[in-house]
Formats: C-alpha cells, sequence, structure tokens
C-alpha cells in the first residue's frame, strides 16, 4: 500500500491522465455547450443565429428598397430634367446594386420569403414568393416590420407577430425623429420569414444554420456521454492524486513541497483567480464559436474550419487548466489535512490563534488580584449594560437570568477545585504523601496551587522513601553482622565452658575463666539486643495487636522477676485498679518493654529500696509507671537516657548493654503508645502509655 | 550406644559439640556441610543428628527436607538466626527442636537427651483414661505421675493441679483468675498472682531452657497453655 502510495511514475500518470481527460472534457464540454442550445429548442428557428440571421436579411432588404426609391427618385428627377448632369453614371451604379439585391433575394439563391406592403395592405410593391403561395403558409414564423420612406431615409419600428400564438409586439415609432419635410412619407409594411422545412439544395446562411441545428441535435448526446465519462476519470486520477499526495517512497509520514510553505488562504486565493479567469476565458471562447458558427456564411469556408477546431482546443485548454489548478488546490489541501498543519500554514488562522494566546496567556498570567478586579468589573459593566438598555421583557430577564447562571457556574467551578484542593492537602497532611490531587479541570490558579502540592509531596515521599530505605538497610547490615559474630561467639562460649570442666592447677586461672564467662555471656547478649534495638527502631518486627489485659501481663512480669529482685533486696509494689485493664498491644512486645524495665531496675536500683509498679485507666488511655532509686546519681538528662547505648553511670561496670530503654521506647511507638521517662534526684521513672481497650 | 551426626560448616563448633557429646557417652559423626550429612545418613546408622542452618553447598533446611524423604531420625537444627520465622519453616520442613546459636552447651545435652528418650521409647505414653500427655510430658493421673522423657519429676498438689487442668485442655489459653477459680476452687479476689510464681516453678521443672519454653507457654497478657501438638 505505501508502495503504491510513494510510487512517482504512478503519480506521474496521474497527472497526465487527469489533465488529458480534463482537455478531452473541456473539447466535449464546449461542443456541447454550443449545441445544447440546439436540443432545448423544438425548431430551428427559436435559436438567436436565426433571428440574427432574419434581422440581417431585413436590413438588406430594406437596405434594397430604400436603394431602388433613391433609383426611382433620380430616374424622376431625369425625366424631369433636374437632375445633375453626371445623374445617368449615378443611376447606373444604383441599378447594379439594386439587381444585386435581387440577386441575392431570389428564390434561386435563399430560404428567405418576404412580401412589402402600403401600410394598408392594399398594394403589393414587391415579394419573391410564388403566385399562388400564401405568406403565412410559406414560412415557419411571419415577422412584420413597418417603417417610414423619406427621401433618402428610413425610420422604423419592428413589430412582430407570431402567428400561432398570437403574442407579438410592437415599438411605438419614435417621437421626434421626423424631421420637417415638405413630402409626405411613405409608409410601409414588411413580411418576411424562413420556411420550417428546409434543405441543402440551396445554400445561405439558413441552410447553414438548419445544418447545424441537425448536426448539434444529432451530436449532443455524444458530446455529453464524453464529457460525463472523461469527467469520471477526471475524478477517479483526482482521487489517485489526493491518496497519494504527500506520500514519498522511502520516507516515513508525510511529506510536504515548497507549495505547502505558502500560507493556504494566499494560495487558494491566486488559485480560486485563476479559475475565475479560466472560467471567464472559456466562456469567452464558446461564445465566440457560437456567433462564429452563426456568421459562417461571411467568412472563408476553409479559415473559418481552422479557426473553430483552434478554438474548441483552446477552451480544451482552459478547461484542463482550470481542472488543474482545482487539483494542485486540492492537492495542497489534502497534504496539508494529512500532515495536519492546515491550520499552521493558513494566515489567518496564525492571525487568529496568535490573538488569542496572546490575550488567553495575559488573562492567565495576570495576577490573580487583578483577575478578580477584571472579573468582577467586567460583571458589573455587562449587567450595568444590561440594566441600561434593557426594556425588562422577556428577552430582558432571560439575558439576565443567563449571566447569574454563568456566574453561578464559574463560582461552583472554582468552589469545587477548591474543595478538591482541600481534599487532597488533608490527605497529604495526614501522611499519605503518594496521594496526587487530580489537577484535570481546576481553575488555573487553583491548578498550580496543587501542581505545586503534587511536588512537595512527591519531594518528601521520596524523602521518606530514601530515610526507610537506609534505615531498613541499617537493620539489615546489623542483623547480618550480629549473625557473623554470633557463630565465633558460640565457639568462644563452647570452648569456655569446656576450660571451666577442666581442672586448672593455678587458682588463678578458674578466676580468668570466670572472668572469661561471664564477658561472653555479655557480648552474646549484647548481640541479641543490637538485632532487637535496630529491629525495632527501624519498625520491620511485625506487630500482631490484640485486646490484653494488662493486670494478668504485670501478674505474670512480676512472678518472672520477683525472685531477682528479691535477690537485690528490693521490694515490688504493685498498684492495680479494680478488675482488668484491657488495652490493644502485640503481647510479646509490650512484654520485652516491661521485661526491659524491670531488669533495669534490679540492674541500677539501690539495694533494699522499693520498686512501684503502677496502672492507671483514664481517658481512653492506659499508663503504667515505673519508679525506683537510682543506686548512682543520675547526671544525665531523661531524653539522653533513651539514646542506645547510655546508662546512668557512665563507669560502664555494671552489666547491660544500654539499650534497654531505646528498645522499650521503639517498642511502645510501635505499638501505637508512648513512652516517657522523668528523672528527678535519684528517682527515675519510666511511664508507658497505650491505648484503652473496651 | 547411639550415634549422633554434627553438621556445621565452623569446624571449631563440631569439635566442641563432640567433645561435650562424646564426654556424654554418645558416638559421633562429623560432617561439614549439607551434602556431607546425607552422605554420612547413608552411610551409618544415626540416631539423632544436629544441623546447622547456614552452611554452604547444601543448606540445614534443604538436607532436613531430603533427609526426611526417608527418614524420622530426630533432627535439631542449630541456627544464629533468631527469627521466629526460621524457627517456624525449621520446625514445618519436618525438624523436631531447634537451639538457637550462640548456645548453652547444657542445653544442647539436655535437648539431645530428650529427643534420643522420645525417638527410643517407641511411641511413648499410651492413651488411655486418666493418662494426659504433651510432647514429651506424661501425665498418669491414677498413680499421679509425671514423667518429662520418662523421667518422673515431683510436682507440689498445685502445680500438678496446674498441670492437669492445662494438659487436659491442650492449646486452650487459661488466664491467672481461671486457674485459680479452678484449681483452689475459691473466687480470685485479687490472690490469683500466686498462680504465676507456681506456674514459673513448674515451667523450671518441665522445660530445658525455662526463658524459652516449648510446651508450657506463656501467653502474654492472656495467660498460659499447652501447646497443642507438641
Amino acid at each position: 500500500m505505501n508502495k503504491l502510495q510513494g510510487n512517482v511514475i504512478a503519480k506521474l500518470c496521474a497527472w497526465a491522465v487527469l489533465l488529458a481527460a480534463a482537455f478531452g472534457a473541456g473539447i466535449f464540454g464546449v461542443r456541447a455547450m454550443l449545441s445544447f442550445g440546439s436540443v432545448a429548442d423544438d425548431s430551428w428557428q427559436n435559436s438567436s443565429r436565426y433571428y440574427n440571421a432574419v434581422n440581417e436579411r431585413r436590413r438588406e432588404l430594406v437596405e434594397g428598397i430604400k436603394l431602388s426609391q433613391q433609383l426611382e427618385q433620380l430616374e424622376r428627377q431625369m425625366e424631369e430634367g433636374t437632375a445633375s448632369p453626371l445623374a445617368y453614371a449615378d443611376a447606373e451604379a444604383l441599378r447594379e446594386e439594386r439587381a444585386k439585391v435581387e440577386e441575392q433575394f431570389s428564390r434561386q439563391n435563399t430560404w428567405f420569403r418576404f412580401r412589402v406592403l402600403t401600410d394598408n395592405g392594399q398594394t403589393l410593391l414587391g415579394t419573391n414568393l410564388n403566385d399562388d403561395e400564401a405568406m403565412i403558409r410559406a414560412v415557419q414564423n411571419v415577422h412584420y416590420f413597418s417603417f417610414e420612406l423619406w427621401e433618402g431615409d428610413i425610420y422604423g419600428n419592428a413589430s412582430y407577430y407570431d402567428p400561432e400564438t398570437g403574442e407579438g409586439y410592437s415599438d411605438p415609432p419614435t417621437a421626434g425623429l421626423n424631421p420637417e419635410t415638405e413630402a409626405a412619407p411613405l409608409k410601409l409594411v414588411l413580411e418576411y420569414g424562413v420556411p420550417e422545412k428546409i434543405d441543402d439544395s440551396i445554400q445561405d446562411e439558413f441552410s447553414q444554420i438548419w445544418s447545424m441545428w441537425n448536426m448539434d441535435r444529432a451530436a449532443f448526446d455524444q458530446y455529453l456521454t464524453g464529457f460525463l465519462s472523461l469527467g469520471a476519470l477526471i475524478l477517479l486520477a483526482l482521487v489517485w492524486v489526493l491518496w497519494t499526495a504527500g506520500h514519498r517512497a522511502g520516507a516515513e509520514g508525510t511529506v510536504t513541497t515548497w507549495q505547502e510553505r505558502i500560507f493556504f488562504d494566499l494560495y487558494a486565493a491566486v488559485m480560486i483567480a485563476s479559475e475565475v479567469c479560466l472560467a471567464a476565458c472559456f466562456i469567452w471562447t464558446a461564445e465566440q464559436l457560437y456567433w462564429g458558427a452563426a456568421n459562417v456564411y461571411s467568412i472563408p469556408n476553409q479559415d473559418f474550419n481552422g479557426f473553430y477546431k483552434l478554438g474548441v482546443m483552446g477552451a480544451g485548454a482552459f478547461f484542463a487548466a482550470g481542472v488543474g489548478c482545482a487539483a494542485l488546490l486540492l492537492r495542497t489541501l489534502a497534504v496539508r489535512l494529512k500532515a495536519g498543519c492546515l491550520g499552521k500554514t493558513t494566515l489567518l488562522c496564525r492571525v487568529v490563534t496568535w490573538m488569542v494566546k496572546t490575550i488567553h496567556d495575559f488573562l492567565r498570567f495576570l495576577p490573580f488580584t487583578w483577575k478578580l478586579v477584571l472579573g468582577f468589573g467586567a460583571y458589573v459593566v455587562f449587567s450595568f449594560w444590561l440594566i441600561a438598555v434593557g426594556r425588562y421583557d422577556g428577552v430582558f430577564m432571560l439575558m439576565y437570568f443567563c449571566l447569574q447562571l454563568v456566574l453561578l457556574l464559574f463560582l461552583s467551578w472554582w468552589a469545587y477545585g477548591y474543595h478538591r484542593l482541600r481534599q487532597g492537602t488533608k490527605t497529604i497532611a495526614k501522611g499519605d504523601l503518594e496521594y496526587q490531587i487530580d489537577t484535570r479541570r481546576m481553575p488555573y490558579d487553583l491548578r498550580l496551587q496543587a501542581e505545586d502540592l503534587n511536588n512537595i509531596s512527591a519531594g518528601l515521599s521520596a524523602a521518606v522513601d530514601e530515610k526507610m530505605k537506609s534505615e531498613r538497610f541499617k537493620a539489615e547490615l546489623i542483623t547480618n553482622v550480629s549473625h557473623d559474630l554470633k557463630t565465633p561467639l558460640t565457639s568462644i562460649i563452647n570452648y569456655v565452658n569446656l576450660l571451666k570442666s577442666t581442672d586448672q592447677t593455678d587458682p588463678k586461672a578458674a578466676e580468668y575463666i570466670e572472668v572469661l564467662d561471664r564477658k561472653s555471656q555479655r557480648l552474646k547478649k549484647l548481640t541479641e539486643d543490637l538485632v532487637e534495638a535496630s529491629k525495632a527502631s527501624t519498625g520491620v518486627l511485625s506487630v500482631a495487636r490484640e485486646k490484653i489485659g494488662m493486670a494478668q501481663l504485670i501478674d505474670q512480669a512480676t512472678a518472672e522477676w520477683e525472685e531477682r529482685l528479691t535477690q537485690q533486696r528490693l521490694t515490688l509494689v504493685t498498684t492495680l485498679p479494680e478488675g482488668e485493664t484491657w488495652v490493644y498491644a502485640d503481647g510479646r512486645h509490650l512484654w520485652r518493654v516491661i521485661d526491659n524495665l524491670l531488669s533495669n531496675c534490679a540492674k541500677y536500683a539501690m539495694e533494699g529500696t522499693r520498686v512501684y509498679l503502677d496502672l492507671e485507666r483514664g481517658k481512653g488511655q492506659v499508663a503504667l509507671s515505673v519508679k525506683n532509686i537510682s543506686r548512682e546519681p543520675l547526671n544525665v538528662p531523661a531524653e539522653r537516657l533513651m539514646e542506645r547505648f547510655v546508662r546512668g553511670e557512665e563507669s560502664r561496670s555494671t552489666e547491660g548493654s544500654g539499650l534497654g530503654l531505646s528498645i522499650a521506647r521503639s517498642l511502645t511507638e510501635l505499638q501505637g503508645g508512648s513512652f516517657d521517662l522523668a528523672v528527678d534526684g535519684d528517682l527515675f521513672k519510666a511511664i508507658v502509655t497505650l491505648p484503652q481497650a473496651n | 550406644m547411639y550415634t549422633i551426626l554434627i553438621c556445621d560448616d565452623d569446624r571449631d563448633i563440631v569439635s566442641a559439640l563432640d567433645i561435650y557429646l562424646t564426654s556424654e557417652g554418645y558416638q559421633t559423626i562429623k560432617a561439614f556441610n549439607g551434602k556431607e550429612a546425607i552422605r554420612a545418613a547413608e552411610t551409618h546408622e544415626i540416631h539423632l543428628i544436629l544441623m546447622d542452618i547456614m552452611m554452604p553447598e547444601l543448606d540445614g533446611i534443604r538436607a532436613t527436607a531430603k533427609l526426611r524423604e526417608g527418614s524420622n531420625v530426630p533432627i535439631i537444627l542449630l541456627t544464629a538466626k533468631s527469627e521466629d520465622t526460621d524457627k517456624i519453616l525449621g520446625l514445618n520442613i519436618g525438624a523436631d527442636d531447634y537451639i538457637t546459636k550462640p548456645f548453652n552447651p547444657l542445653e544442647v545435652i539436655a535437648r539431645v537427651k530428650s529427643q534420643l528418650r522420645r525417638y527410643t521409647s517407641l511411641g511413648g505414653a499410651e492413651k488411655g483414661p486418666g493418662l494426659l500427655s504433651a510432647g514429651p510430658i506424661a501425665m498418669d493421673d491414677g498413680a499421679k505421675v509425671v514423667t518429662v522423657d520418662g523421667e518422673p519429676i515431683s510436682l507440689t498438689p498445685i502445680e500438678y493441679n496446674i498441670l492437669k487442668l492445662l494438659l487436659s485442655h491442650p492449646g486452650q489459653v487459661f488466664s491467672s483468675a481461671q486457674i485459680y477459680e479452678q484449681v483452689w476452687n475459691d473466687p480470685a479476689y485479687g490472690s490469683e498472682n500466686t498462680v504465676a510464681v507456681h506456674i514459673r516453678h513448674l515451667r523450671e521443672k518441665i522445660e530445658i531452657n525455662p526463658a524459652e519454653p516449648r510446651y508450657l507457654k506463656v501467653v502474654w497478657g492472656l495467660g498460659y497453655k499447652i501447646e497443642k501438638g507438641a
């Protein structure tokens, strides 16, 4: 398909066919046009050619009558002896001329029939009819012409009478044209016409017109058929030309030429002007040919045939040129449409687009305040204009109603856009950073706002993702490192154990082994805590929150720790509210929180003191507080105590990883609770707050 | 004389375990990756396998799955991975128990003994009226005797009654108050905190590692239960 469209030879052929067909169609067309008149009329005598010819004959006849009048006058003068000395020569010349006219009008030479009568119709002055012929039967249409004959001049009025329909017209004699003369004018009536049935036996213009009429009637159908079939061929070639327009072999898409670089409206104007000129030329040629053929008797035949053929060819050429121009115009239109650049290459369209864009941009980039002022100004002006010119009838009410409706729609559009913006902002503010506000069909100013917000949320979301990724990476790193630490640690613990079971001769060795044992156990605890702390703080731990009883949990935790606390001579004082207190939490994680807090007490509380464990509930919250007196002075702010690897005393001589509080806080927050520390002198207080469950 | 296959890519750990187990009177075979373990299991009569998870060539999980295709020898996984999902995966694939690294050699020996006793006692305690059991724990209510892996343990009457309550409803969680009401036959008025202490003592008697109980589990914030199907 593409190959066919891009084929240059096929294109050239199509153009050649188009132009050739147009040339042929032009020839057929002009011939059909020329012969159309003959087909349209029933009688060959209805054509203007006939009228022209018959009028010409009448003029010649009148000239002839005038000649014979002049001759009579001259002969009379000669008889009277008043003529000039050379009148005889004049008379001879006049006689010759009259003979020529008589020859011309004889029945042997023409189909023209006439009678000359006095105006009362009584006296027949001359005719070429046979004696037994009546005028009305001899010819198809009888024409009448009355005229006045003065000495040497004729004033006449044409009168026409159609005996078949009874119609006719008569021009009144032109008043004032009669000069004052002593001789009374001779009033004459001329009757004339041509028989309907004539043939080639007598060669004159009428036989010519008649034979052309017959030929035209015979040939019109052929001309029309030729014109129509060639017209179809033109259309076919045109379709091909348009279909292949803009395609070139080996080129993707639509190829434009220099023609498409001319503005379309200019191109079209030139082409249409050419079309008009060519059409005028065509019609002018056709007219020339029509009349030329009618007046053929006045031109030698051979010359006219050449002229006629040339004229017909010329008309065909004009037609072909016209079709070619139209095809060029359509071709460039098709190419522009295919390339989608009709608007761009039209000057008018460009100008209008530029103007619209300029105004649009001006309004769009106008500061918002100015927009508001201008918009309101326009509204007020329009309202005032409406009120000022209004006639307070139905139309006014309708226009006023429309104005208000437009205003309402505009405000609703704004309000809806604002609503969407507000909803989106709310969603983003709630923490859904992935949310993108839909900015379609939003007012321009709101859209700018929404797009900025979307950009902010996208940037923020990327930052948060980045942070989460790095935290996760950190947690993974810690998990992997501690895993790698565990394997050698296993060996250390096992071989220390083996050493312990062997007999040592040096008593100090047993002591050293004891240190190794203790420290390896601590290392074990440290690696475990490290993994847990990193997991808890990065949130990779799974949290299964369910309804659990705080009293039950404290009860269980106390049972686990009571013995060890007692060893440290610590007394645990538990205060619980009546009945069970339910919270939403993950039991294992919450146990780790309490476990860490009680473990802290066991490690850092001053011996012989009391540890208070209080549970309170209210306002949908449950607060568990653990209070103890520190053994060492707590010279560290509460916030710092929760940081990783920070312990109340700086010497780090005691057991513990320093991760306990950090883990406890992370785990509490994972479960949707809050973890607070308070230090008041040596009093250490940790508060775990969780949402209460019903 | 039982033969134990020790499989770990760390030779020092294998040697240490070898020393402990040999001193307990077991015969040992060493393997350093999953493939060697499978080959050793095919050529020797093995009564128990200690298997590391992270090993080159064939890891412990795949090796366990492969061994389970034709043998029901007890397998204890040694794992440095402490995530719950790893343990669950190991147990689901057919391992009988697991020990997390770094382990206490005494715990290893205790678990080895427990598994061997269960493996060799062919079905363990019979089911019957007054006979309750869960995993290695068996209770003969008629004789008022509780054994763990066949070893009788001594319990106080309260501990005995608590265990009986839990054993007769495996998998069910009992809160301290419920246990108190059922065992003491008294309404619980805040005096149930003694239950937790009793259960801790009970756990110490039953479990190899009371901090990481396998059978008598603490459901934090809700109560206690005997693991179903353990």
